[in-house]
């Protein structure tokens, strides 16, 4: 199949936290960032995709057509896209392929979420809906609980320890520290993570990314429209889906996210890229033990071999593959229905000098990873810094 | 004014609910291929065949892995320390999971631990015991 070459030519972010505005003030309010970052106006975009899990918490669903109309371009349509914590880059999937596939010059591809007003009692519930929730939420598990498991199976199959998770919170603290938009601004140490309060063991309080709010929008469009512009933009050279037993109980290893395998598989296929080609990831670590698993499920490191990297500084920013220099879930904030955007963003203020003290020197191909509840659903992208000189 | 009538027809969900209250697993098996599997199917995942044949599994197997909720969601604050637990079931090549009650501390609870269906609690789910 022939397909159009797909751009990233703007993006922006709220930040990421416990906001005061409306959802549709924070998707607005990312929407302005990435269009006046694209150098485009309104009217130049032809369609909308929008992601999002719990408008209905905010009282906003269908809320596509209410940020266009908004946005001032109520003839635009749009499309309101969810795949629970992984909606931002299935989301991006789509506005990716409807470009390729030649229908649109020019879409904007956003994701948000508000959900701390609700409460952390709430929140987790609402969020447990996300699960196979007549096998899982509705014997009592969470969220955490769903990846505690995981991190158990891990742990007594891989000869991990807790110590060894802990690593992966303070190293994307740390990067954290240099993103004014993260969400905790916190340097912590092993033993923070280690003394902190269990939550569903063996994870702790530290190992848990935050409930957030938040928007990130981003502008894609068509290597002419990009090209035209004038301005520096980007290109996605791979894009791959992958999909997973919905419920835990039914994957054979409960060690590695089968999705993560395929939607990698894919990408790097169609980049022609390696692992080894990547400069730095930006991925799915809603618990420290995601994080493990992802960096062994993209290609990085052999099955087992990812919590010992992690101790050893492999992933650092001066690692030899960083991994999360905007910090990750963890530490920049988890608003489930803008991460998978989020992350497009960080490649974005990284291949524009824009990402100041955390930059990855020298970096020039990058890949994006999220998922949705505990890997169901999930997808890989792959991007390409453009020079223009 | 008329009142509507909820439909009658038994689902799936309810005759699980039904075998776990007889501490059984209710599985479908493929008539093509015997392939099993839990929850409402309609094409078997390895042959694509579409008639199955319900099945009442032994509600016992071994614990693969857990974890204690110290957080729970809504609907289990008066549950007490409980494991949320996934294991496999001792006559059939099929994991479970479900919610055991009791269990405070890591050492409650080893890998490879036996444990078994005891009912289906309308509040917690799949209730499960050692």
């Amino acid at each position: 199949m022939t397909t159009n070459k797909v751009c990233l030519l703007g993006a922006g972010s709220t930040k990421y936290g416990k906001l005061n505005e409306s959802i549709i003030e924070i998707a607005l309010n990312a929407a302005k960032g990435a269009i006046e970052s694209a150098g485009i106006t309104p009217k130049e975009i032809q369609a909308g995709y929008i992601s999002n899990v719990f408008g209905v918490a905010d009282k906003q669903v269908h809320m596509a057509p209410v940020i266009m109309s908004n946005l001032g371009i109520s003839h635009v349509p749009g499309l309101t896209i969810e795949s629970a914590c992984g909606s931002g880059s299935v989301m991006f999937r789509e506005a990716y392929a409807n470009i390729a596939a030649g229908f649109y010059d020019c879409v904007l591809a956003l994701g948000v979420e508000k959900v701390t007003h609700t409460g952390t009692a709430r929140s987790t519930t609402l969020f447990s809906y996300c699960s196979d929730f007549f096998y899982e939420g509705g014997s009592g598990a969470t969220f955490p609980g769903l990846f505690a498991s995981m991190a158990r199976a891990y742990m007594a199959t891989h000869k991990a320890t807790e110590e060894d998770l802990a690593h992966v919170a303070v190293k994307n603290h740390e990067n954290g520290l240099m993103n004014p938009k993260a969400h905790v601004h916190k340097k912590i140490t092993v033993d923070d993570v280690l003394k902190s309060p269990v939550v569903a063991s063996p994870l702790k309080l530290l190992d848990c990314c935050p409930f957030s709010d938040g928007a990130s929008g981003t502008v894609l469009c068509s290597e002419e429209f990009a090209k035209k512009s004038g301005r520096p933009y980007i290109e996605i050279i791979g894009s791959g889906r992958g999909a997973s037993p919905a419920a835990v109980q039914g994957r054979e290893d409960i060690t590695t996210i089968p999705s993560t395998v395929a939607a990698a598989r894919q990408a790097y296929k169609m980049a022609g890229v390696s692992p080894k080609d990547i400069d730095f990831a930006e991925v799915h670590d809603c618990f420290t033990i995601a994080e493990i698993i992802d960096i062994e499920d993209l290609g990085f490191y052999p099955k087992g071999k990812a919590a010992h990297a992690v101790r050893d500084g492999a992933t650092r920013l001066n690692g030899e593959i960083p991994v999360n220099p905007s910090g990750g879930l963890k530490s920049k904030g988890h608003p489930i229905g803008a991460t998978g955007v989020g992350q497009v963003v960080e490649v974005f203020e990284q291949f524009t000098g824009k990402a100041g003290e955390r930059t990855v020197p020298n970096a020039e191909v990058a890949l994006t990873h999220n998922f949705g509840a505990t890997g169901a659903s999930a997808a890989v992208h792959i991007f390409k810094k453009v020079d223009r000189k | 004014m008329i009142e509507e009538k909820l439909s009658t027809s038994k689902s799936t969900v309810e005759r699980f609910i039904e075998a776990a209250n007889r501490k059984k697993i209710l599985a479908q098996k493929c008539v093509k291929c015997s392939h099993l599997m839990l929850g409402t199917v309609l094409f078997c995942e390895k042959c694509s065949g579409n008639k199955f044949e319900q099945v009442d599994l032994e509600g016992s197997g071994v614990v693969v892995t857990y974890t204690i909720q110290a957080v729970v969601p809504e609907g289990f604050e008066d549950a007490g320390s409980y494991a949320w637990v996934i294991f496999q079931l001792d006559n059939a090549p099929l994991r479970a999971s479900g919610f055991l009650p009791g269990i405070k501390t890591p050492t409650d609870l080893p890998i490879g631990t036996k444990v078994r269906v005891v009912g289906y609690d309308p509040k917690h789910g799949l209730l499960l015991q050692k």
